[in-house]
């Protein structure tokens, strides 16, 4: 401790800078980790919230997937000896047409029985209007609003709202005001309560309920009604509790989830190199100091932890800073996670609060200190082992030694080598991660050397563009190899996360385009809602027969796709018209034989699963698949596999006649329109509005909006590299700004040499840019090198661990030629201030020094 | 009883005494010659018609005492636990149309069915959780049910008078077969006419539910309270239910106590 007050704190004074630069890179890690996390866990938590509060009293839910079921199904449950109360639920998520209010969960209940679920106090209205069910029954536009939601917009008993329903925009009639509660709290307010049926009317749901929710009677357990249900309802239905929904959606959000892990891991790893950075200088600065304590009897041990002790303290301390700043940028993180979740998956969310959960906090604060430990491991180790007598002589102690180097190489070849086995050799998914954590450790053994050795490369270069600054510049990245590695080695680790988010888009949207090409041919779409994964409004198929008799109109296909589980897994049903779809594309499968596959589909005689299904599931052709759905389960063989990018979960296609039949669902969620040659899209898209205006909600794209929406909903999908963009030129800064402070501290008595010899300002300002354009060039080459590599581990993950996408290799460009400005730019920034710094210098001192 | 009372007033002091005395010997005879359980019995027997009509005012009084009132027509098929009912709302004008089909089984909880003609569509009305209100009044679904004497154990528990109507006071505790939300009541029934006249529902030891029969009239032979007033003495609340137009053994066919019928108009 006192070493700690004597020795440490003076230090830090003394490099107030430099120590804040080196928090900083702390700082930056840990409040990526609690803002991505943070975000997450809110986005789950507020779905969790919601469903915790809208199921009230509910012990067990039964559900089929998204589909929905018939009434009948609740008979059915009612009459379950371990079932006290079972009612039954819809939930739409509707447009509001308020302006900045979004979307509004309208929850249709059935008053008779619901009131022993969940609670409904009015807090203005009549109160007889939820106690007696009667009245809210008998008129069908009668609507509850929660109080938050009525106060925001200012709305009162009696007034009207309009809302979109099947029908098109409909007027309710607000009856009651809820007072606050848990229920009203759910989905950020914006919760409404209607009558069940006639939530089936505006909906669209025919005579089918979305849930029943249940509470169990006293004195039977809740497993015990699980398994009596499972019986009576049959395999295609989920009986759990309400926070099964929740873990379903997790599951949904897995893809994201691990794209988060991996960015947070990555800027945490940033941070380490900073640290490292820092410390490996201040060990090399303070050599003198470590020698005199040495002498004066400190031992080994206690100047290792002196330093480890400097990183415990400068990583609690950026820990502390990097919750704060997490927190703060949480916020808009979880916004973007938010509407990515409705335009991705079609389920809307609110999260207004941002989950602060200690376990989290403290999870950050641990991993804060502990990567500032082990980053200061090495130093602390080498300022340990400092021989007092050679630490007290000068000398070039940052030129890497050669049997360092040499040692460097081997471990590098060796741990390449087995990295290489590992991959060529995968056979299970930890031998997989194994190597490629040995190529990350492979590419930072290497880095000073190949610094070094690109460094040595660029003098001739910069000394032909300024004869004297640029040989300095390149003499002192070449005379101080650590100083200049680690900064290297954290842009480089940052770049390559970026090139590997990056490839993986562009391969994604290339892949994305080259399926949108072949399967939405389509002229027009026509959807119940402007969110084409919004699936809680559908329409009826006999809009079919009058969409075919609009005329310019040639083919008519109806989709009906649900989320519905498979093997524990949410995944995607696509039902088509297969008949219809054969003859209008041509998918080649990537197994499978195309004429067997359509016509063996076509005639209900088997399933197409997307070759990502087929990867996550392990499922081969001839396979024989079983589907759980409320009319028993669906046995069929696997007849092909296709590229299809319906679902991260994956998808299954079958014939629509498959999923009238098992899912006693015959609604429809988009019409794929053809038009007649000759006949004008523009033309026919205005009749097909013209024909169901005032009777029907309807939407319809042209095959391009439809294209360009989609390819809107991938951009916001890979919004993530931008977060990873924006760390890295931060790491850049950071890392080359600790770099030049330190080069300018150590090299002033040459810079006060070179002023007193007639050096210009102007001149050793250049010296202090082209270094740091120097180093930016440096972690640009690496970064790009390791990228292209670690593109390909990526891929790989996405490939089998992921989301079973098959996706081609392709080094992303444009966005490696996009960053290259970006990153000399920020490297140039950060060289402005140590460069002011030192030319304003006293010329005195600088001499002094030595 | 008003009504012997003032006979009793027209006779002379030994025709009172006669009166009394044949009053108390049939009155210790009836104790003698009849439990709880018969009397129950013999209450329902007096009731049974073949069928029954009459509108009805609903009128419930809230703790604030606002009054909110609603007017059905009833008609009914049989009685207890043989019977089905068609109610039809008829006021205020936001539940005019809507109808509820009730059948009645002897051993076990009704089937109810409602018609919303807004949405054009009939629903089932589950009644699983028997405690809640009935459509916001101060009965409960329960309270609705007919009771069924073989359900209940019943003990006397000594006479009692109600409105200056003689009654014994029977308690009636549901058997371990029968859930009830309720631990027992406690049924009022008038000695000269075997009418109900009160009940009181329990749960433990605390009353909270009662309900009082009034303007006890004959009507082609059976004694039918004119009003009925349920107390929630929980809420503070009460709802009175009056008849009007109330006939007996009206001529109805069964096909007026379907699904289909509900649906017309």
């Amino acid at each position: 401790m006192s070493l700690f007050r004597l020795i440490s704190w003076p230090y830090f004074r003394r490099h107030v800078l430099r120590t804040l630069l080196t928090t900083a890179g702390i700082v930056l890690g840990v409040a990526v980790f609690v803002g991505m996390h943070a975000a997450n866990q809110s986005v789950l938590f507020a779905f969790s919230r919601t469903v915790d509060r809208i199921a009230g009293k509910t012990e067990l839910q039964v559900t089929a997937a998204e589909t929905g079921f018939p009434e009948e199904v609740l008979d059915k449950v009612q009459t379950a000896g371990s079932v006290r109360v079972a009612v039954p639920v819809i939930e739409a998520v509707v447009d509001t047409n308020l302006k900045g209010q979004g979307s509004l969960l309208v929850l249709g209940i059935d008053m008779t029985g619901d009131r022993s679920l969940r609670d409904y106090d009015l807090e203005s209205g009549d109160d007889a209007v939820v106690d007696d069910p009667l009245v809210f029954l008998a008129q069908p536009d009668s609507i509850i609003v929660s109080n938050e939601f009525a106060g925001r917009n200012r709305l009162s008993v009696g007034q009207r709202l309009t809302l979109g329903t099947v029908e098109g925009e409909k007027p309710f009639t607000i009856r009651g005001v809820m007072k606050a509660s848990g229920l009203t709290s759910a989905f950020g307010g914006n919760l409404a309560i209607m009558d069940v049926y006639a939530a089936q009317k505006m909906f669209g749901r025919g005579r089918s309920f979305d849930r029943i929710d249940l509470a169990v009677k006293p004195g039977r357990s809740i497993g015990e009604a699980q398994r009596e249900l499972t019986a009576l309802v049959g395999p295609g239905f989920q009986i759990d509790p309400p926070s099964g929904r929740g873990q379903q959606f997790e599951a949904m959000l897995t893809a994201y989830s691990m794209g988060v892990n991996i960015s947070s891991a990555f800027a945490l790893f940033i941070g380490m190199f900073i640290i490292y950075n820092s410390f490996s200088i201040a060990v090399i600065q303070r050599r003198s100091e470590i020698g005199i304590l040495r002498a004066l009897g400190a031992t080994r041990r206690q100047i290792r932890w002196l330093f480890l002790g400097e990183s415990a303290v400068t990583g609690l301390i950026g820990s502390i800073g990097g919750v704060a700043f997490g927190v703060l940028i949480a916020h808009a993180i979880a916004a973007s996670i938010g509407t990515l979740i409705a335009d991705v998956y079609g389920v809307a969310q609110r999260t207004d609060e941002i989950a602060r959960t200690p376990g989290l906090l403290a999870i950050a604060v641990a991993i804060g200190v502990t990567t500032s430990m082990v980053a200061a491991a090495i130093p602390a180790m080498n300022a340990a082992r400092v021989d007092p007598v050679q630490a007290l002589q000068k000398g070039k102690y940052q030129v890497l030694s050669a049997g360092e180097s040499r040692l460097r190489a081997i471990l590098a070849l060796v741990l390449g080598l087995v990295s290489v086995v590992c991959l060529t050799t995968a056979g299970s998914r930890p031998v997989f991660y194994v190597g490629y954590f040995l190529a990350i450790v492979v590419a930072l053994l290497l880095s000073p050397l190949l610094a070094l050795t690109l460094a040595r490369a660029l003098r001739p270069m910069l000394k032909w563009v300024r004869p004297v600054e640029g040989a300095l510049a390149a003499d002192s990245l070449i005379q101080s190899p650590r100083r200049t590695s680690a900064s290297v080695a954290a842009l480089m680790l940052s770049l390559a996360l970026v090139v590997a988010f990056a490839g993986m888009a562009r391969a994604s949207y290339d892949s994305i385009i080259d399926w949108m090409n072949a399967t939405l041919n389509p002229d027009l779409f026509v959807l119940p809602s402007p969110n084409i994964v919004v699936r809680t409004i559908r329409f009826p198929p006999a809009m079919a027969g009058q969409l075919a008799a609009i005329p310019g109109i040639r083919r008519v296909q109806m989709v009906r796709d649900a989320r519905v589980v498979f093997r524990r897994t949410p995944v995607m049903v696509v039902a088509v018209e297969m008949k219809s779809v054969a003859e209008t594309v041509t998918r080649m499968p990537v197994e499978g034989d195309p004429d067997e596959m359509y016509r063996r589909a076509a005639a209900a005689e088997g399933l197409i699963v997307s070759d990502n299904l087929a990867e996550l599931q392990h499922l081969r052709v001839g396979d024989t698949l079983e589907v759980p759905a409320p009319n028993g389960v669906l046995r069929l063989p696997l007849v092909g596999i296709v590229v299809d990018y319906s679902d991260q979960q994956g998808t299954i296609l079958m014939d629509r006649s498959l999923f009238v039949r098992y899912w006693n669902d015959d609604t429809v969620n988009i019409f794929r329109v053809y038009v007649t040659p000759g006949a004008h899209v523009s033309d026919v898209r205005q009749r097909i509005l013209e024909t169901f205006a005032g009777q029907r909600q309807v939407f319809v794209l042209t095959n391009g909006e439809l294209k360009a929406y989609i390819l809107k909903i991938t951009d916001q999908w890979f919004g993530l590299t931008s977060v990873q963009i924006a760390v890295a030129v931060l790491v850049a800064i950071l890392g080359i700004v600790n770099t030049l402070t330190v080069s300018i501290t150590d090299r002033r008595r040459e810079l006060g040499v070179l002023q007193a010899v007639g050096g210009l300002h102007a001149q050793i300002r250049r010296t202090i840019w082209i270094e740091a354009l120097s180093i930016g060039v440096l972690g640009l080459a690496l970064g790009y090198a390791l990228g292209a590599v670690n593109l390909y581990y990526i891929l790989q993950i996405v490939h089998h661990d992921i989301a079973g996408l098959r996706l081609d290799y392709e080094f992303p460009v444009a966005t490696v030629v996009a960053l290259i400005p970006a990153i000399l730019g920020a490297a140039f920034v950060a060289a402005i201030w140590p460069a002011e710094s030192a030319v304003r210098g006293s010329l005195v001192e600088a001499l002094e020094y030595e | 009883m008003s009504r012997r009372m003032g006979r009793a007033g027209r006779v002379g002091r030994a025709g009172r005494i006669v009166l009394l005395a044949m009053a108390l010997a049939i009155h210790a005879h009836s104790a003698l010659a009849q439990n709880a359980r018969q009397i129950v019995e013999e209450a329902q027997k007096r009731t049974d018609a073949k069928s029954q009509r009459y509108e009805g005012l609903l009128q419930v009084f809230d703790a604030k005492g606002k009054i909110s009132d609603k007017r059905w027509s009833f008609e009914r098929l049989g009685s207890h636990g043989n019977s089905k009912a068609v109610l039809r709302f008829t006021a205020p004008a936001e539940v005019k149309g809507v109808a509820l089909l009730v059948v009645n089984h002897p051993d076990r909880a009704s089937d109810q069915w409602m018609w919303t003609p807004a949405i054009e569509r009939d629903r089932r009305i589950a009644l699983q959780d028997r405690s809640t209100r009935f459509f916001g009044t101060d009965f409960s679904f329960e309270d609705l049910e007919e009771r069924d004497v073989d359900q209940f154990d019943y003990t006397l528990a000594g006479d009692d008078a109600v409105d200056g109507s003689a009654c014994w006071r029977i308690e009636s505790r549901p058997k371990e077969s029968k859930s009830s939300q309720y631990t027992k009541s406690v049924v009022w029934i008038r000695k000269d006419d075997y009418a109900f006249a009160r009940f009181e529902n329990y749960v433990k030891d605390q009353v909270v539910r009662r309900l009082n029969y009034s303007d006890i009239e004959n009507v082609q032979g059976i004694w039918t309270a004119r009003q009925m007033e349920m107390a929630d003495l929980r809420r503070g609340s009460r709802t009175r239910l009056t008849l009007d137009k109330l006939a007996y053994n009206v001529p109805f066919k069964d096909e007026d106590f379907t699904l289909q019928a509900i649906r017309r108009p």
